[in-house]
Formats: structure tokens, sequence, C-alpha cells
């Protein structure tokens, strides 16, 4: 990489493009972490004993989560519904991607594509937060399905997991729109005319020709939608109720609360840790290599 | 099995724009037909509208005299080649041949033995577990006839497919196709923008231009006999030389061209006395020598090209119309080149006189 650079701006240059990436990576991202993991195995002490006979290493506070049945269920399920929500959006979204790819004309693609980012314009608490008026037990929502005489009375969406889901889903739709319709469109629309040329349905002609040619797309779509779900914060904490607390809540409160960086920095390499393992699984499940998520 | 195809008074319009005007055609059971034309002239819709992929604006499809009306794609008794093959790269020979028995519910040994027997059609045996991109471009296009003959089609659809070939392949391709087509007795319907390809293979051609069939014939009446304008020109080289009608009985005018004189042809009764019409001479019908009957016309040569077993002049008329003919070697001499002028004779049975203008 060097030589490269150094063949294409000179060794000056090169040696600062090279320094201030390794500044920002080593700085940045390599150090703070391994100073988190070096405090995830150590007591939270007082300033005066930092560095004293009681700071040793330990796995005291790995420990603390495993003996703490709430914390435990707490984490549970945020990685199962973080599986939930990867779920819903990967449904919500494939049909997305294969209109704006395949089907739509590129107008319309355009259009669409242009009302779905719109939102995202919008900061992300905002965007939630237009979701808790939507979602209110006194909201449009309710007053339209009251309307429409759906429901006898008003439903308490944000009581339960389900406005943290639906706020996600919507959250995170693009994340996984983009990579489907990124390797959809790739496809030569003759394979998909093939298929039903020689008498596929839509379902079978998805299913052994779209999916699979997709593959890629839909993993980069699942990681990505997996991981900012169970490192989200601001949904779970704006659309969620005291009894659908999400882990990165309880990491925050160890954090800021608690006053305890010890403790918050196990539990949150506990998450990454999980998060690494899913992000494995799902690779494996669908058979595809980091190469092809780079893509 | 009666596998005909009737396109019943079909139109297909695309917002405006009409891709094919109001059509009418048979195309007989076990049939091979070609629609010939250059690109945008609306072959593809033709195909298209067989296979279900669209459906016409106006009138109908019939295969073996049943309405294609609302059916889709995937239900009717076609299959179809693509231009790229469309092969499935994600999945083996084998697995690309036996896809639409798949889909039918075959059973797992009935469609090894049926892709075994088709790749032995195919003269590619063994390779069913090859992947798609091991295999050459020859050996490609024989899978892609395979799979589509793999679901028993009524009709065979072929868009182009020889077209990303090279020139000796396609030469073979089009005997191996030839060959299938009689072993199977289905109807293939062929398009291409290809006149070699149409004439050698079709036992029909219709040939299309702006949404409209111009003529439908087998390959020799089309060569020797064409109906408008466009055919005359599209198909092989053609000499238009354009002039007024001047008498016309039965099947002979007679056409007064200006400074060329006065010259005759055949044509098939539609000219009247008066009007504009062409003359078409093809280049192999100009001989040096004037016979008895036969018409001649003045020119001055403007390049002589050595083409082996034959010459091509181009020549140009006193009212400045190029000309070319084509002469065997042996009637080469000396006195054919550059500026000289040249006297050509044709005989009026191989010319034909169409009405109008000419140019297309």
């Amino acid at each position: 990489m060097f030589s490269q650079l150094k063949s294409r701006f000179g060794s000056g240059l090169a040696v600062g493009i090279i320094g201030m990436i390794a500044i920002w990576l080593i700085g940045m991202v390599i150090l703070p972490q391994l100073l988190m993991v070096d405090y995830s195995f150590r007591p939270n002490l007082l300033p005066a004993d930092i560095g004293g006979p009681k700071d040793t290493y330990s796995l005291v506070n790995y420990e603390t989560l495993f003996s703490n049945k709430i914390h435990l269920a707490i984490f549970f399920k945020t990685i199962w519904s973080s599986v939930l929500v990867t779920g819903l959006t990967l449904v919500v979204s494939y049909p997305i991607a294969f209109y704006l790819a395949k089907v739509a004309t590129p107008q319309k693609a355009a259009l669409c594509l242009l009302l779905l980012i719109i939102p995202f314009w919008i900061n992300e608490i905002l965007r939630t937060f237009s979701w808790y008026i939507i979602l209110a037990y006194k909201g449009p929502l309710n007053a339209l399905l009251l309307g429409l005489g759906l429901i006898d009375r008003p439903i308490r969406f944000l009581s339960g997991d389900g406005g943290v889901l639906i706020g996600m889903v919507y959250a995170y739709i693009l994340f996984m729109i983009f990579p489907i319709y990124n390797a959809i469109e790739s496809l030569d629309t003759n394979q998909i005319k093939a298929a039903r040329n020689l008498g596929a349905g839509w379902i079978r002609t998805h299913w052994r020709v779209v999916i699979p040619h997709a593959k890629p797309g839909i993993a980069t779509g699942c990681i990505m939608t997996f991981m900012l779900a169970a490192g989200s914060y601001a949904v779970p904490a704006l659309l969620g109720s005291p009894g659908s607390r999400w882990f990165t809540q309880i990491i925050y409160n160890w954090f800021f609360e608690g006053g305890d960086w010890n403790q918050g920095a196990a539990y949150a390499f506990l998450l990454l840790v999980i998060c690494i393992g899913f992000i494995a699984l799902v690779m494996r499940v669908f058979k595809v290599g980091l190469g092809d998520i780079a893509k | 099995m009666d596998s005909s195809v009737h396109l019943d008074n079909t139109v297909m319009q695309f917002g405006d724009f009409t891709a094919i005007q109001k059509t009418d055609l048979t195309i007989q059971s076990g049939e091979f037909f070609s629609f010939l034309g250059p690109s945008g002239c609306g072959k593809t819709t033709i195909l298209n509208m067989i296979s279900g992929f669209i459906d016409p604006t106006q009138g109908d499809i019939k295969i073996g005299g049943k309405s294609m009306r609302g059916v889709p794609a995937n239900k009717r008794p076609t299959s179809m080649i693509f231009q790229n093959l469309a092969l499935f790269p994600l999945m083996t020979v084998a697995e690309n041949i036996e896809f639409g028995l798949e889909v039918r519910g075959v059973s797992k040994s009935e469609r090894k033995k049926a892709s075994d027997r088709l790749l032995e059609l195919v003269a590619l045996e063994g390779s069913g577990t090859k992947k798609v991109s091991e295999l050459s471009g020859g050996q490609r296009q024989r899978i892609a006839i395979a799979r589509a003959l793999a679901v028993e089609p009524q009709v065979l659809l072929l868009d182009e497919p020889l077209s990303a070939l090279d020139l000796k392949l396609r030469q073979h391709m089009r005997t191996e196709l030839k060959a299938i087509q009689r072993k199977t007795g289905i109807t293939f319907i062929y398009i291409t923008h290809d006149q070699g390809e149409a004439l050698t293979m079709s036992d029909r051609v219709a040939v299309m231009s702006a949404g409209r069939i111009q003529q439908v014939a087998d390959p020799i009446t089309l060569y020797k006999d064409p109906h408008t304008a466009f055919v005359a020109s599209f198909v092989g080289e053609n000499n238009g030389v354009s002039g007024k009608v001047v008498a016309a009985n039965s099947d002979l005018v007679v056409l007064d061209c200006g400074p060329l004189g006065k010259l005759s042809g055949r044509s098939h009764g539609n000219v009247a006395v008066g009007a504009d019409a062409t003359l078409f001479i093809r280049p192999e019908h100009f001989r040096l020598q004037a016979e008895d009957g036969m018409h001649t016309l003045g020119a001055t040569i403007d390049e002589v090209n050595f083409e082996g077993a034959y010459l091509t002049l181009n020549a140009k008329t006193p009212a400045d119309q190029a000309l070319s003919i084509q002469l065997g070697t042996h009637q080469f001499s000396e006195s054919l080149k550059k500026g000289a002028p040249v006297s050509l004779s044709y005989n009026e049975q191989d010319a034909i006189v169409i009405a109008g203008e000419g140019h297309v």
C-alpha cells in the first residue's frame, strides 16, 4: 500500500496519509477498545485504590450478568428481539427492493427511493418521536383503527415490545433495502424470464433464482440491521416502556447512573461477542464470505 | 399434436407507440418459421407476446387453437432460448436442464433420466455436474437448447441465440438447430436480423419492418419475388432504378427511367400507368454481353473489387445512380477499370417492378 501511495503522491504525502489513517485507527478505534477490555477485567474502585493491592484482574464483572437474572433475561431478550427485528425488516424490505430493482420504471424507482430517503434526512431521535406520537394511546393510529371499526378500544402499542419493533424496523429499513436492491439489480432480468418461461411460479422463481443471487445482499442487510438493532439505544428508550428494556439501556445505566465503568465495559463486551457470533452464524447459514459482503 | 401458432389480428401498443401493427398470421405446426428484420422492427415484441411476457393490446395469440389471453408465461406450452441464453449461473448444467421438470414436480430419478437423454441429444454427455461457467460458448448454447427442450414445449422460441457465437460455430449451430427441429418435430419460431440464418434454416420467413409484416414466404420466393421495396432491398443485395410506368400488361411493366431509357421487368400487377415505380435488379443478374430480348443500360465504372470466385463492380448510371454488379471472375478483362464505360444487360424476367419510389 505504501509503495502504491508513494508512487502516486511522493513519499512525504504518502507518510502523511498513512500516518493519519494510523492515528485514526490506533488512537480512536483500537486503543479505546483495548482500554475498555482492560476496564472490564478490573474492579470498580475509588480513585485512591487504583493501582493498589485491590486492583487485580478477575472475571467478576462478567459473572455479574450471569448471576443477575433480570439482566440476563434482558440480554437474551435483546438478542432475540434483534433477530425478530432483522427478520421483520427482511420481510418488509425484500419486496420493496425487488420492486425497485426489477418491476418499477426508472422514474418510479427514483421517486420511491427519494420517498424512502427523505425521512432519513431528519434526526433519528425526531423520527422515533414521530412514531411515539403515531403510536400513542390517543394517537392517530388508534383513532384511525377506531374510526374504521377494526378495534373497540385503543391499543397500548407503547407498553410492550410492539412499539420498539415497529420503530426499529422503520429505523433500519434502508440498511436492509439498499444491499438487497443492489444485489437484485445486478441480476439479469432474462434469468427471471427464463425461470417463468420454464414454468416456475413467482414463489419458486424467487426461491431458486432471485434469492440465491441476492444472498450476499440479504446477508449484508441482515448483519447491519442486527448490529444496529442490538446496539440501539434511542428507539427502545423512547418507544419502549419500563417493561421492555433493551440491554444497551442497562449498559448505559452502569456507565452513567451506576458510575461503574468496569461493569458497563464487561456488559458491552458480552454484547459485542454475541453480535460477532451472530454475524459468523449468518455468514455460515447464507454461505457467504467476507469478500461477498464487502462488494 | 397441434402446435400451430396463430397471431389473431394482434396489435401491440406501448403508450402512443404501436410496436406491432395489426397482424394476422398462422405458423404451421412443426414449421421452422423465422421473423427477419432490422433491430427495432418489433420482432422481439412478437416473441414476448407468444411467450406471455406481455399481452397484446388487441387481438389474441392462439397456440394449438387455444386462446392464450390471460394465460401467464409459466403456464404456456412455449419455451424460449434467450439471446444471452440466461442459463442459471448458480446451478449445475444438469440442474439447469432439470429446472423446468423440477417445477412440474417430476421425481428426481425421472429428471436425471431426462437430463441424460437431452445431454446426449446435444452431444454433451457427462457434463451434467459441471458448472455453467466451465463451459465454452458453443456448449452453453447447446445447454440452453437442452434446457428449453426439457419441458417438451409445443413451440420453441429462439431470440437470436446465435448472435454471440463466432462465424464457424454459428454455421455449425445452424445445421444442428435444423437437425434438432427435424428430430423433435416441434414448431420453431426464430427471431433474427441475420438474413443468412433466416434463409438457410427456415421453412418460411416473415420479413418485418416498423412493426409491420412485409411479406411471408419461403426463402427462395422471398429472394426471387419480393413484394415490397423493403423486402427487395433488405433480403440480399439489390439495385433499385426509379422511373414512371408507361405500360403495364398482365405481369410485364415498362418504366421510363429518364436518361436510362425504357426498362422493363416483372410485376405483381399492382402498378398503374403513370405512377412512380422502382425496378429492382440483383447484382448477379447483370451481363456484359446482351443476348436476345435483354435490356441494356449504360454506366461508368467506379470501382472494381476482386473477391476470389467473383468480381464486384460499383458503377454509376448517367442519372447518377449507384449500381452494384457481380460477375464471374472468368469475365474479367483489362477493359474493366475505373472510369471506363460499361454496358449492362439483364433479362426482364429477372427484374421486379415495385410501385413507389423505392427508397426505404
